[in-house]
């Protein structure tokens, strides 16, 4: 093939909604999402379209991961526009993932780009591999 | 939010007409299509059309494409987004991937809208990945009324 991920034509999959009971109303869907894990950081991007960083919720507790957001409507409300043709509908967006005990809850840091969360969590030191030097004697 | 220049057709290579033509022969996904008219499922990016007092309002979600790598482009009726996703990536350099969702790569989508549009006058802006289109009516394809004439 030419190059890792390249020249590949990109398709578009329909975003899974949640069908489980919700308390809020309106849509939610369930947000793809990459899983990296480096030597000191686990690192998570979501797609979310739609959302800015004012909406998104993060909470790491007991260790399960939830992410919660909503989608500003991106066309103001006051306008009773007539709907031509209709791809993707908006809503929230929530997702939780059970991680590994050894991450550090305070430190975790997530910024949002172009519609997509970037979650940092840092693994805690102690379960850091460390390398020990060995002194000569 | 970023607001786009929309190239206009002069801008581009003479060959360029002609490539895309040949493109659109070769793979049918790259056709443009009037909306609503056939099975789109699975053609990059999703959108959503309204028809406004003034001419369309394009909506289509793009999370993690950035400016640069997005083009929209316009000419007589007929839009075309292209671009591509870049999905940061940095398999071995100690990292390990434990999930792969997200998608990377090419796009290029053509609609063939209702009406011309008024390339002065259509406006792109792109905000938390998702790209917003105005596009106004040409003033030759609005209608207008005529007044009748009494006798």
């Amino acid at each position: 093939m030419f190059g890792r991920h390249g020249n590949k034509e990109l398709e578009a999959r329909e975003k899974a909604e949640i069908a489980t009971e919700q308390t809020r109303p309106g849509l939610v869907f369930r947000p793809d999402v990459d899983i990296l894990e480096q030597s000191d950081a686990y690192i998570i991007h979501a797609d979310m379209p739609g959302v800015s960083e004012k909406t998104i919720e993060i909470d790491l507790d007991k260790g399960v991961l939830t992410m919660n957001a909503q989608a500003e409507n991106a066309i103001a409300g006051n306008e009773p526009n007539q709907h031509l043709h209709s791809e993707y509908r908006s809503g929230g967006y929530h997702r939780e993932f059970r991680v590994s005990e050894d991450i550090d809850s305070s430190s975790v840091s997530a910024t949002m780009k172009d519609g997509v969360l970037e979650l940092r969590l840092p693994k805690s030191a102690q379960s850091q591999p460390r390398k020990i030097s060995v002194a000569a004697a | 939010m970023a607001t786009y220049t929309i190239q206009r057709p002069e801008n581009r290579s003479p060959w360029s007409g002609f490539l895309n033509e040949f493109m659109r022969d070769m793979n049918p996904a790259l056709q443009s299509r009037s909306l609503g008219s056939q099975d789109v499922r699975g053609v990059y990016p999703p959108v959503n059309l309204q028809e406004t007092d003034e001419g369309y309002l394009l909506t289509a979600e793009i999370p993690g494409i950035s400016p640069e790598n997005l083009d929209v482009s316009i000419e007589g009726s007929t839009v075309t987004l292209s671009g591509e996703r870049k999905v940061e990536f940095e398999a071995g350099n100690g990292t390990s991937v434990h999930r792969r969702e997200r998608q990377s790569g090419n796009f290029r989508r053509g609609f063939e809208l209702p009406s011309e549009i008024d390339l002065d006058l259509a406006k792109a802006t792109h905000k938390n990945g998702v790209l917003t289109l105005r596009l106004p009516k040409s003033a030759t394809s609005k209608p207008r009324q005529i007044a009748i004439e009494t006798r």
